[in-house]
């Protein structure tokens, strides 16, 4: 009797679903938004030990932005981000690449390379800073096997030293971006890839014209991931070499903790996060945008 | 709020069950009981203040702590929680300005009359005991002392520079450096990398080229001392110190390196005195290293202080007032003072505490003379480099400076002076 017609209204069948994803979709979101504004108002009060009412305009702003770490951690940022990401995608790309050759073992290797990802920044950082100390690690062992002049002291060397955190993290998330270049060269046409070996194309020519040019959309996404992961750079630092030798590797998440937490300069730190979240947008918002173009663009095709 | 059973809880239950009618006597007189918090939770620190506990439960009080382990700031920052939720603990660690700065947060306890009652402030050194009277009445209670600036010196290295003599002025102590490089010790200096490592190396020498240059510059931010020749002096002295260390210590932890003291690959070390207990935690024996006051040109001792210290929170209940009352007695008391030292390798903040028993090391009676000789002279000043000087934003814009200076040979030190002076300047 019952069968022909459903036993519960439709919304009711779908309650469930709606109350696991939305429920939590908007206390999350309300948790970000309001303690982002919280963030902002805080940036505009003189706040230091506790957070306080009363404005001081854009003096936090201005007295970040003079500050000889912000600046330092400014030029980092630029630095590490941009080499961090190139470097980072090319040696994923080149793993990917190197393993889509269908060799054996392949599934040994693919977890050997992803495996650093499953590892705390806190210990790839302790880990490299002993292995990059000159009087512990890389050096030492080399002079201890006899060349004396070998000489590989970046971690103490203010001017080389940002270049080993992003040796770290180049080892520490190249396995990411390989993992997704993988999955863009497995979802190349294979009709394509025949069609060119039967025109005759050489292996170089079909990756450079016909596979890489496919892979562009991940490139993007791996590039975005990679750069808010840059911006957001923290506990790698920290153990690696905690803004030194001196403050040479300052970067913006570092000095926003030592602001408002070392410091109790609540008001100066919330301004350094707010500048953060800018530059983090910087690169989010064009993504969006991007994909919203390329979205329109498929469903008018 | 964890219930925690101990058996000594139960005994005193059970004692308290046999015993009720003497029980209900009693009544009218409440139970003290005491909430900390503090970071102390591991090691000779963890040890004390757990004996410290004891202590209060064998006087009939109920011991609630919270350690909060790691750096200071992090104990701070739930400090910071509880303030701001009304619920702030009975007692907690605090140490320095800070005391001040905190008190504007949330009330506290005026310890006035306690204090006088011990007859405390006659014992405790006068910028100490300014600390913690910020608005003029006792608030918090000081607990134990260290030197930043004690030298170690390495029985080995002095025997390869084939000198017997302790330096005294920072002229002798760069002859003891030159005659251990040409001895044969690779690094005359042993040093950690951290912030408070640089800070320190820079506190001890200008407070031991003019503990008054010191005095204006670091604890006054006097701006004419500030530009003054002493700090270019100081920031010289550091330069040479620099000279000698182990380039590679990076950002290691001062203990890291030792094994290389205590052989003779290193020579001397400017530390705390809690040093002297990381070595004896270490298994090296008093014989392998000697302990002096940190070098003074005017060869009378500088004592940098570094004072921990407890701060009582205003708490409407009975107990914990009676608890907070009990916990400020211990404090002043010399055996419980006697006791912590003991334990943790500092010294009382009591002067009139006698070192000469069973139980003292030679180090802390170095210590101990050199602050009353220091005292004496006027010449106990405050640590930077340890928070004690000033609050931890202003600590931090210096050390900043000094840092950079330590690790980047090219800057000069006049700049580091001038950058000093600016970066003072900018976090008024």
């Amino acid at each position: 009797m019952k069968a022909g017609r459903p036993a519960f209204p439709e919304w009711v069948r779908r309650l469930p679903e709606y109350l696991m994803i939305w429920v939590p979709l908007l206390l999350s979101a309300a948790h970000l938004v309001s303690f982002s504004l919280w963030t902002i108002w805080i940036s505009f009060t003189p706040s230091t030990l506790v957070p306080v009412t009363g404005w001081v305009g854009l003096r936090n702003y201005s007295a970040v932005g003079a500050s000889r770490n912000w600046q330092i951690a400014l030029d980092n940022l630029l630095l590490f981000g941009i080499s961090f990401v190139v470097l980072s995608a090319a040696t994923g790309l080149v793993l990917a690449i190197l393993l889509d050759q269908r060799i054996r073992g392949e599934n040994v290797l693919r977890s050997v390379f992803l495996y650093p990802l499953a590892v705390s920044f806190v210990v790839t950082g302790t880990v490299w800073s002993w292995l990059l100390n000159p009087g512990l690690g890389i050096q030492k062992l080399v002079h201890d096997l006899g060349w004396t002049s070998f000489k590989f002291d970046w971690l103490i060397d203010r001017d080389m030293a940002i270049w080993t955190i992003v040796v770290a993290a180049i080892w520490q998330s190249s396995g990411f971006a390989m993992a997704l270049f993988l999955a863009g060269l497995r979802s190349v046409d294979a009709d394509i890839i025949k069609a060119a070996q039967i025109d005759g194309a050489g292996p170089i020519r079909m990756y450079r014209r016909i596979i890489l040019p496919s892979l562009w959309p991940i490139t993007i996404t791996v590039v975005v991931i990679q750069l808010q992961f840059a911006i957001s750079t923290f506990d790698l630092v920290r153990a690696l070499t905690n803004g030194g030798p001196g403050i040479a590797t300052q970067l913006p998440a570092l000095v926003v903790y030592d602001l408002m937490f070392q410091r109790s300069l609540l008001g100066r730190g919330a301004a350094a996060a707010v500048l953060m979240l800018l530059i983090l947008l910087a690169v989010l918002l064009p993504y969006a945008a991007w994909r919203y173009v390329r979205r329109r663009r498929s469903s008018h095709a | 709020m964890p219930i925690t059973t101990t058996r000594r809880r139960l005994l005193a239950g059970s004692v308290a069950t046999l015993a009720l009618p003497a029980f209900a006597r009693a009544q009218g007189a409440v139970k003290p009981r005491l909430t900390v918090i503090s970071q102390w939770s591991a090691g000779s620190d963890g040890a004390a203040i757990t004996a410290l506990g004891k202590k209060f439960e064998e006087k009939g009080g109920v011991w609630q702590h919270s350690p909060v382990p790691g750096f200071t700031t992090e104990m701070m920052n739930k400090l910071r929680a509880q303030i701001m939720a009304g619920d702030p603990p009975a007692c907690s660690q605090l140490k320095g300005p800070e005391i001040a700065a905190w008190s504007k947060i949330a009330p506290t306890v005026d310890l006035d009359a306690l204090v006088a009652a011990a007859g405390y402030e006659k014992v405790v050194a006068p910028d100490l005991a300014k600390l913690h009277k910020p608005g003029g009445k006792w608030i918090a209670l000081p607990l134990q002392i260290y030197s930043t600036n004690m030298l170690f010196l390495s029985k080995r290295a002095m025997d390869k520079a084939k000198a017997d003599k302790i330096p005294v002025t920072w002229a002798d102590f760069n002859d003891l450096a030159e005659k251990m490089k040409a001895g044969g010790v690779a690094f005359p200096i042993a040093n950690g990398g951290t912030r408070p490592d640089d800070g320190q190396k820079f506190e001890a020498a200008l407070a031991g080229i003019s503990p008054l240059a010191y005095r204006a510059a670091m604890m006054n931010l006097e701006k004419k001392a500030l530009e003054g020749p002493e700090i270019k002096a100081a920031f010289a002295q550091v330069r040479k110190i620099a000279d000698w260390m182990d380039p590679n210590v990076g950002a290691q932890h001062f203990s890291t390196n030792l094994k290389r003291f205590i052989d003779g690959d290193m020579g001397m070390m400017i530390m705390g005195g809690w040093a002297q207990g990381v070595l004896r935690n270490a298994g090296f024996k008093f014989e392998d290293f000697i302990i002096a006051p940190g070098p003074s040109d005017n060869s009378k001792p500088v004592f940098l202080l570094n004072a921990d210290a407890f701060i009582f929170w205003q708490r409407k209940e009975a107990d914990l007032q009676a608890g907070q009352t009990l916990m400020a007695q211990l404090v002043m008391d010399p055996a419980i003072q006697t006791m912590y030292s003991q334990i943790t390798g500092s010294i009382p903040v009591r002067t009139d505490v006698d070192l000469s028993g069973e139980g003292w090391s030679e180090g802390q009676r170095t210590t101990a003379k050199a602050l009353k000789d220091a005292i004496a002279s006027n010449q106990a000043v405050l640590s930077m480099a340890h928070n004690m000087a000033q609050e931890n934003g202003m600590t931090a814009a210096m050390i900043d400076v000094i840092t950079e200076y330590v690790k980047n040979k090219t800057i000069k030190p006049e700049q580091a002076a001038a950058r000093l002076a600016e970066a003072v300047e900018s976090s008024r």
